[in-house]
């Protein structure tokens, strides 16, 4: 219902106030100010170095895809498994909520690193023979065992997706549901009509919260060497010191790595709040869990 | 238009409702009244089947409809039903709330739909507040949302489960003046409420139930007036203080 609209809607809520460009602008500036001002104050070094660039930018690069793809990876699963787990959680069929209630307990309850290290060292095991020969036989065994480990990255995530999605599922009254069957709407078209869309602004916010925390999280895989932004970098400064390069380069590097941390994440989130005020509802605020 | 022949229900160890039995016929206006748990709201859902009745029978329209290879989803657009909470969908404006139903569940085209909407929400008298979301609006003004897009379904009934009772009392009179023009037009109704003004100028009979059963059955003057049971008198004399 959405988004046909043949006939005069209210004016749709403005997404970006005045204050949301105040604040982009004050952010931009403080980062300028530390990377130009600060740093080379400090540190007698200026992040616009080329001789850094020159050597760092291969790591770099190779880092951010590598961080890209596995929070490309991560983030639409976690979310579909979240959003699944939750939903079993509410269900009121054992056969479905008590394994769903399983899931989101052991992997809460986990380290994210414990995770990774046991889906890298056994998680290959775990998949069958024939899948590996026929999907997986392009991929190097290491590879694959990265890949399984982000798989449990976006596990350890998705219990506490699943928990954002009970906890929206729940916040949406029992009338709601009796309301659109009196009405004759099959009980899937009370689901996908009015529980989803409800559930969905509810759980939003929250969600957004996540999504900052997975996206942090795919540095872990680091750990065992994938790949990505936090193990190239790692790598740079393994041949630092005997190349005779400025030790300041190490604190440069892990400075890089934050900011694009930070801008990563604080993309998503700003994003995920323009999402939320395009589907601003009166009387449909957050749930908090 | 609505017969309901020995329903039983049970709750787990509730027995909720304990051999109901009576005739609607097309035009009247039926008020159900009683102290709370006697079973009318579960009374009500067992005509549209929002409760299943454990044994019995219920007729809409000569039409035998709890039993199998009738769809519960063809028995709700027979009746339309308000509830005491109105429970309009938050995440969507007063005129969405009632197209939803038709372009969902009768198909109509959405232009169609929000024509029609846009008349009902006139005749309850809220054509200005086609935009608004629910908890933008009184809740006098969600109710009568709630019985346009009932409506719209073209019910052969209407059944309201203590439409007023949720309402503070400055939003109770613009409620029961539109079930009032309804019961007016001709429209079968069957109302729980306890609203006696409206039982005795509206109702053709009022029904008093108790502990799961119709104990008396008569007009307003009959329940109110001249009640014969014990139990209805007591009851009345409380509500009528």
């Amino acid at each position: 219902m959405e988004a046909a609209a043949a006939f005069p809607l209210r004016a749709p809520p403005k997404l970006v106030s005045r204050l949301t460009i105040v604040h982009l602008v004050e952010m931009i500036l403080a980062g300028i100010f530390m990377v130009f001002v600060v740093l080379p104050a400090i540190f007698r070094f200026s992040l616009v170095n080329p001789a850094f660039w020159q050597i760092y930018e291969r790591f770099y690069v190779t880092g951010l895809f590598g961080t890209f793809f596995y929070v490309a990876l991560t983030l639409p699963l976690s979310v579909a498994l979240g959003f699944l787990m939750g939903w079993a959680r509410v269900v009121r069929v054992r056969i479905f909520s008590w394994p769903a209630s399983l899931y989101v307990n052991v992997f809460r309850g986990l380290p994210p690193l414990i995770l990774v290290i046991f889906a890298s060292l056994f998680g290959t095991n775990l998949v069958p023979q024939p899948i590996l020969d026929r999907f997986l036989s392009g991929f190097r065994r290491g590879d694959i065992a990265v890949g399984l480990a982000a798989i449990a990255i976006a596990m350890h995530s998705s219990a506490y997706q699943a928990e954002i999605f009970r906890a929206g599922f729940q916040s949406v009254p029992k009338g709601q549901q009796e309301a659109a069957q009196a009405l004759g709407l099959r009980s899937w078209q009370g689901m996908r009509h009015v529980i989803l869309p409800q559930t969905f602004r509810l759980s939003l916010p929250p969600l957004g919260n996540e999504l900052a925390v997975l996206i942090k999280d795919t540095s872990i895989l680091a750990a065992i060497s994938g790949t990505e932004l936090v193990a190239k970098s790692r790598d740079l400064l393994g041949i630092l010191p005997a190349s005779g390069l400025p030790i300041v380069w190490i604190f440069a590097v892990w400075t890089v790595v934050a900011v694009t941390y930070f801008v990563l994440t604080y993309s998503v989130t700003r994003g995920l709040r323009l999402l939320e005020r395009k589907f601003h509802t009166p009387g449909l605020e957050a749930i908090s869990l | 238009m609505i017969r309901v022949e020995d329903i039983q229900k049970h709750f787990g160890a509730l027995h909720v409702l304990r051999g109901i039995t009576f005739d609607v016929k097309k035009g009247e206006a039926i008020v159900i009244i009683g102290p709370s748990g006697s079973g009318k709201s579960t009374l009500l859902r067992c005509i549209n089947l929002l409760v299943e009745p454990d044994s019995g029978k219920v007729f809409i329209d000569g039409v035998h409809v709890n039993r199998h290879g009738i769809r519960h989803e063809w028995v709700r657009q027979q009746v339309g039903m308000v509830f005491q909470s109105f429970n309009l969908f938050t995440h969507l404006t007063a005129i969405e709330n009632v197209t939803l139903g038709l372009t969902r569940v009768k198909g109509m085209p959405h232009d169609e739909a929000v024509e029609k909407a846009r008349k009902l929400l006139a005749r309850v008298g809220l054509a200005a507040k086609e935009n608004a979301y629910p908890a933008e609006l009184s809740g006098g003004q969600q109710q009568r949302v709630a019985i346009a897009r009932a409506l719209a379904m073209d019910p052969k009934a209407m059944l309201f489960d203590e439409p007023t009772s949720a309402l503070d009392p400055e939003y109770i009179r613009e409620v029961l003046d539109v079930m009032t023009a309804l019961a007016r037009e001709g429209m079968t109704m069957i109302v729980v409420t306890h609203e006696m003004g409206f039982a005795s100028s509206v109702a053709s009979r009022i029904l008093f139930m108790d502990a799961g059963m119709i104990i008396e059955e008569g007009t307003a003057e009959d329940i109110f007036q001249n009640p014969k049971e014990e139990r209805t008198r007591s009851f009345v004399g409380k509500i009528l203080r």
